[in-house]
């Protein structure tokens, strides 16, 4: 195993354990949601103090949105941030067990539902570190479809065990991309056979990835689900999550695009504007909910340095 | 009938060779300059899993061929020869 991979898998491990998990369900159970939220402005004083790697991880993206703002400024930013990612965590058990009714309302359910009824192909759903994507994605059961999410399986036992990604939701399937050819051709098969495969667009996963703007900076964005769904003649709706309020979330699906190489252009640069656009999509997206993105990797330096490996 | 065989995979494998170049915007590299038996991704011609999204769809609209699984993907892929004696056997008439 690589130095860089075994560091990840003892960083995921250390900041979440089963007891830590146990806490937050008991709490759940006795105080409700709001008071299980309430614990979580105490355990992410901890975070902030003293997981350097957590706030570092959060601090390329706090630099970037409040570009303006003072170190101290900056660091309230990441609590925030990390009390709202812990929020979404409870809602995400809460859903799964039941213990709370949420109200998930789904923008643009009318259109996706007709791409999953007329497409020839399947169709690929672009998600991004947003909102509580997953919650989302119970809510997509209703179209009766197989989700394939490509995506590692989780290096945490602890959060796998708690929020049960793929055990309970027999309707979500993983696909890792850690596979051969990073699991594409099982990927263009399940397209082909009509299903949904969902596909981070902001983490590389080992798919190569081109220069965007994003929030005023140079970034690098993965482009494997563009040259995918250009490949497969699929289309891509890109899904962003919000949570609106203590009990509420958006699950938007309305923005859907079409890539589609046009002959004599250059290919790459066709893709750059592609990835763009989906850039753009989630800039917009943080302008309106900046606690929500949980972009804990840096997208504008370190991946850039490793653009140019080949997986 | 060797012969006759012989002479079909040396046109499958031109024919893979350019499509190859066309299809996945090899820069600097032409049709000739792959080797027969070189490793296709990683080492050797240095393909990369997007690659295999494009040769996924030009087995599939060039030979009307599907890769079924992962483990045939793997021996399929490997190099030009072992694409070019997954073609032949499975277009034969």
């Amino acid at each position: 195993m690589k130095k860089a991979e075994a560091s990840r898998k003892i960083e995921a491990k250390r900041r979440g354990n089963a007891l830590g998990f146990w806490f937050f369900k008991v709490s759940l159970r006795f105080f409700g949601l709001k008071g299980a939220y309430g614990l979580l402005y105490i355990v992410c004083v901890y975070y902030v103090l003293f997981d350097r790697t957590a706030v570092s991880g959060a601090a390329a993206y706090i630099k970037r949105r409040f570009p303006s703002h003072g170190f101290v400024k900056r660091l309230r930013h990441i609590y925030l941030l990390f009390v709202s990612q812990g929020k979404q965590l409870i809602d995400r058990y809460a859903i799964i067990s039941g213990c709370e009714m949420f109200d998930i309302q789904i923008r643009g359910y009318e259109q996706i539902k007709s791409l999953v009824r007329n497409s020839h192909h399947g169709i690929i759903l672009l998600t991004a570190h947003v909102g509580n994507w997953q919650a989302a994605m119970t809510v997509l059961k209703k179209l009766g479809k197989t989700v394939y999410l490509v995506m590692r399986p989780e290096d945490n036992p602890a959060v796998q065990s708690s929020l049960r990604i793929s055990r309970e939701q027999s309707h979500i399937k993983i696909i890792s991309p850690e596979q051969d050819l990073g699991g594409i051709v099982e990927i263009m098969n399940k397209l082909k056979e009509k299903h949904i495969v969902s596909i981070m667009g902001d983490r590389r996963y080992g798919f190569k990835a081109v220069e965007v703007s994003f929030l005023g900076d140079k970034a690098w964005f993965p482009y494997g689900g563009f040259t995918i769904a250009a490949a497969a003649g699929c289309p891509i709706v890109v899904l962003l999550s919000e949570k609106v309020s203590a009990y509420k979330y958006i699950v938007d699906v309305s923005n859907v695009l079409y890539p589609c190489y046009v002959s004599g252009k250059d290919k790459h640069q066709q893709l750059q504007q592609w990835v763009q656009e989906f850039a753009a999509l989630l800039e917009a997206h943080t302008h309106k909910h900046p606690y929500q993105y949980f972009l804990f990797h840096d997208v504008w330096t370190e991946e850039a340095k490793r653009a140019g490996e080949k997986p | 009938m060797a012969k006759q065989k012989q002479k079909e995979l040396e046109e499958i494998r031109n024919k893979l060779k350019k499509l190859l170049v066309s299809s996945l915007s090899l820069e600097n590299v032409k049709p000739e300059d792959i080797k027969d038996n070189e490793v296709l991704f990683g080492e050797g011609l240095g393909l990369d899993s997007l690659d295999a999204v494009e040769i996924v769809v030009l087995l599939q609209r060039n030979f009307g061929l599907e890769i079924k699984d992962m483990d045939q993907g793997r021996k399929i892929f490997y190099s030009i020869n072992t694409l070019t004696e997954y073609i032949h056997e499975n277009t034969k008439k």
